[in-house]
């Protein structure tokens, strides 16, 4: 394990915090996080910095990230991670992308196929499938919420989910310094994905663009994106391929990061 | 535009207000769910629905012969807790229905409006019909709507403050003009009709205690009506707050720029009006209440949520026993002697000019509320109307400003 250090990258829209931490391999390695913003203190960025250069910038409304005020949704996004890259210094990264950060990292891929190298999508939104709809996330109970995004219910997150739910018996009684990074999470996800949700519908016909090989991974227990989302990306993605994770929900990266990281080295070929 | 200034008299003016909100009075007892978003629509009984409505709309005509100063009808979507999608069809039968009182759209909900030109052609309308008696209430929509519209929270100050300029603009600017604004744009703004009041009609601003809206409000010397269902405490707390932004402004907010809207039931003795209220208002709070809370991520800054979740703890839906009704303000019921005093005690303790009285509530029955509004306007109002002898001077100044 290699614990990754916080700075700071100005970008366009205004200060973005970055973990970073490692060295070597083929292209540094980009993590674009979740709507739960799990960068901090991550268990797989730690396990894969043991091998490479990784870089995980946490996404305006996140953590320290300024620059909300200038994204409107998913197409600032896409300039906004473009942005990031740039200023890493980064020409192809190879880039590893969950649930939203996923999204954002295949909006990019379709965009500027050049600026990736291989990319790994756990458990992506972006995508609108008849007949499979993606989970309500916005104004859902968090206690209900915690075993479609986590399959242990022992996890510390699941554990700490339900004990919000508690308290919002009593609003007036929550810490405040708890509710607002959750608040600005939210508000960042809403920005992007409240209309239409969570998905891009001109996404399908560009996946096409895609050039890096791309490995999509779907865990048994997501209880927010149905598997013929990853099917979806897989059938229109030129060289892609499904691989299915047992023992996780929809944040499989947190919850599974030996087995993801695992899968990240082989299909970066580490 | 500004309110009036204080009468010569020395009293600070009050207007009286009937609002009515239009509940749905038949969910049925088995059903446990929120009053809003996902209430099923089977649940609405189109039958019982025309009779409600004609029902409501004859005991706002009402209030104009009993002699209230206005009426007031407001905007919601896709719930029980008020059957008023379009506040503006109810607000037009009352512009034909009524001949003197001032007609309260509180409000349209701007953001919902898409473009918002409709709002100021709509209310363009009321006023020209009316003969220039409409106030026009603008509201950013509460956060059930967010849902039930599809629309991005995280973008609805954003359009508020826009969807207003717009209609300003369309209301006092020479049309044809070009408006390119984030969210409209509209290459030929040219609003037929335009409102009958000059400049424009005046403006009130309904609000829980956002910051935002309390900065805005006062900015631009609106007036701002405290939205029921906290402890009195906290609209004593949230008129403080309004001051304070109208004194950053550099000014001292006039009473008629503070509205407190609050449920009033008037019986015989306080005895008597308990036993016919209660019920009904345990409808409004257990059954109508549940999902009118929801404030969706974005829809109010991390600020103004820290702000209101002081609040939180007091509101209406906690409520558990009819002592905490009354210790709190919840609802003014009593006596005539009663409600007068009460009213009287938190005019002065609030500061406001305008009382917009609840006077049905639930599942409150025809009879029941029409002599409540009788025993108001005969015995409440007159008493109060003494204790505040600005209060008709201050009513035409209004009208003519």
């Amino acid at each position: 394990m290699s614990p990754l250090s916080v700075t700071t990258l100005d970008t366009a829209v205004g200060a973005v915090e970055v973990h970073r931490g490692g060295s070597g391999g083929p292209a540094p390695l980009v993590y674009l996080h979740s709507a739960q913003g799990e960068v901090p203190g991550m268990a797989l960025l730690e396990e894969l910095a043991v091998t490479r250069a990784v870089a995980a910038p946490l996404f305006p409304g996140f953590g320290a990230s300024e620059g909300l005020g200038a994204i409107d949704d998913i197409e600032d996004a896409a300039f906004h991670v473009l942005d990031v890259l740039d200023r890493l210094g980064f020409a192809q990264p190879d880039i590893v992308g969950m649930s939203l950060g996923g999204w954002m990292a295949v909006e990019l891929a379709t965009r500027w196929p050049d600026r990736v190298r291989r990319l790994v999508l756990v458990n992506p939104v972006g995508l609108h499938v008849p007949g499979a709809p993606i989970t309500e996330i916005f104004g859902r109970p968090l206690d209900e919420l915690a075993g479609e995004l986590i399959a242990d219910p022992e996890h510390p997150l699941a554990v700490l989910m339900r004990a919000m739910a508690d308290m919002e018996q009593h609003p007036g009684d929550i810490p405040f310094e708890l509710v607002r990074p959750v608040l600005q999470a939210l508000a960042a996800t809403a920005k992007v994905g409240w209309n239409p949700y969570l998905h891009n519908p001109k996404l399908p016909g560009r996946l096409r663009r895609v050039d890096a090989p791309t490995l999509v991974v779907h865990a048994l227990h997501d209880g927010i994106v149905p598997r013929a989302h990853a099917e979806a990306y897989v059938a229109r993605i030129p060289d892609a391929r499904l691989a299915d994770i047992d023992g996780a929900a929809h944040l499989a990266a947190l919850e599974r990061p030996d087995e993801v990281a695992k899968l990240v080295r082989e299909h970066l070929g580490d | 535009m500004a309110a009036t200034a204080h009468t010569d008299e020395g009293g600070s003016a009050v207007r009286f207000f009937s609002f009515h909100l239009m509940p749905y009075p038949g969910l049925p007892p088995e059903y446990d769910g929120p009053a809003w978003i996902t209430c099923p629509n089977e649940l609405f009984d189109p039958a019982l629905g025309g009779e409600i409505y004609n029902r409501y709309i004859d005991e706002l005509v009402y209030a104009e012969e009993l002699g209230f100063d206005g009426v007031c009808v407001n905007e919601h979507h896709q719930n029980a807790y008020g059957i008023m999608p379009s506040p503006n069809l109810i607000a037009s039968i009352l512009a034909r229905q009524t001949s003197r009182v001032r007609i309260a759209v509180v409000g349209n909900a701007l953001p919902l409006y898409d473009p918002p030109t409709r709002v100021a052609e709509e209310f363009a309308m009321i006023d020209c019909i009316s003969g220039g008696r409409l106030i026009a209430g603008m509201v950013v929509g509460g956060g059930p709507e967010y849902y039930s519209f599809s629309l991005n929270p995280a973008h609805a100050r954003e359009r508020f403050a826009e969807a207003h300029d717009l209609i300003l603009r369309a209301w006092t600017e020479p049309g044809p003009f070009e408006f390119t604004g984030k969210h409209y744009k509209l290459r030929y703004v040219n609003s037929w009709p335009r409102p009958l009041q000059k400049p424009h009609p005046e403006i009130w601003i309904p609000g829980v205690g956002s910051l935002e809206t309390l900065e805005f409000v006062a900015k631009h010397r609106y007036a701002y009506m405290g939205i029921p269902y906290f402890h009195i405490s906290v609209f004593e707390r949230m008129f403080t707050m309004m001051r304070e932004a109208c004194h950053e402004e550099g000014y001292e907010p006039d009473p008629l720029q503070l509205g407190w809207l609050v449920p009033i039931f008037v019986a015989e003795s306080d005895a008597e009006a308990r036993r016919r209220y209660e019920d009904h208002f345990w409808y409004f709070v257990r059954r109508l209440l549940p999902g009118i809370n929801i404030s969706p991520p974005g829809y109010t800054s991390v600020r103004s949520v820290e702000n209101i979740m002081k609040n939180a703890g007091t509101f209406a839906l906690n409520l558990t026993s009819w002592d905490e009704v009354v210790e709190g303000e919840y609802a003014i019921v009593g006596s005539p002697d009663t409600v007068a005093e009460k009213l009287a005690a938190n005019i002065e303790r609030l500061g406001v000019g305008n009382l917009l009285g609840l006077f049905q509530l639930g599942t409150l029955p025809a009879p029941d509320t029409r002599r409540s509004l009788e025993l108001f306007a005969a015995e409440v109002m007159p008493a109060l109307r003494r204790a505040y002898p600005g209060t008709e001077r201050a009513d035409l100044e209004a009208s003519a400003s």
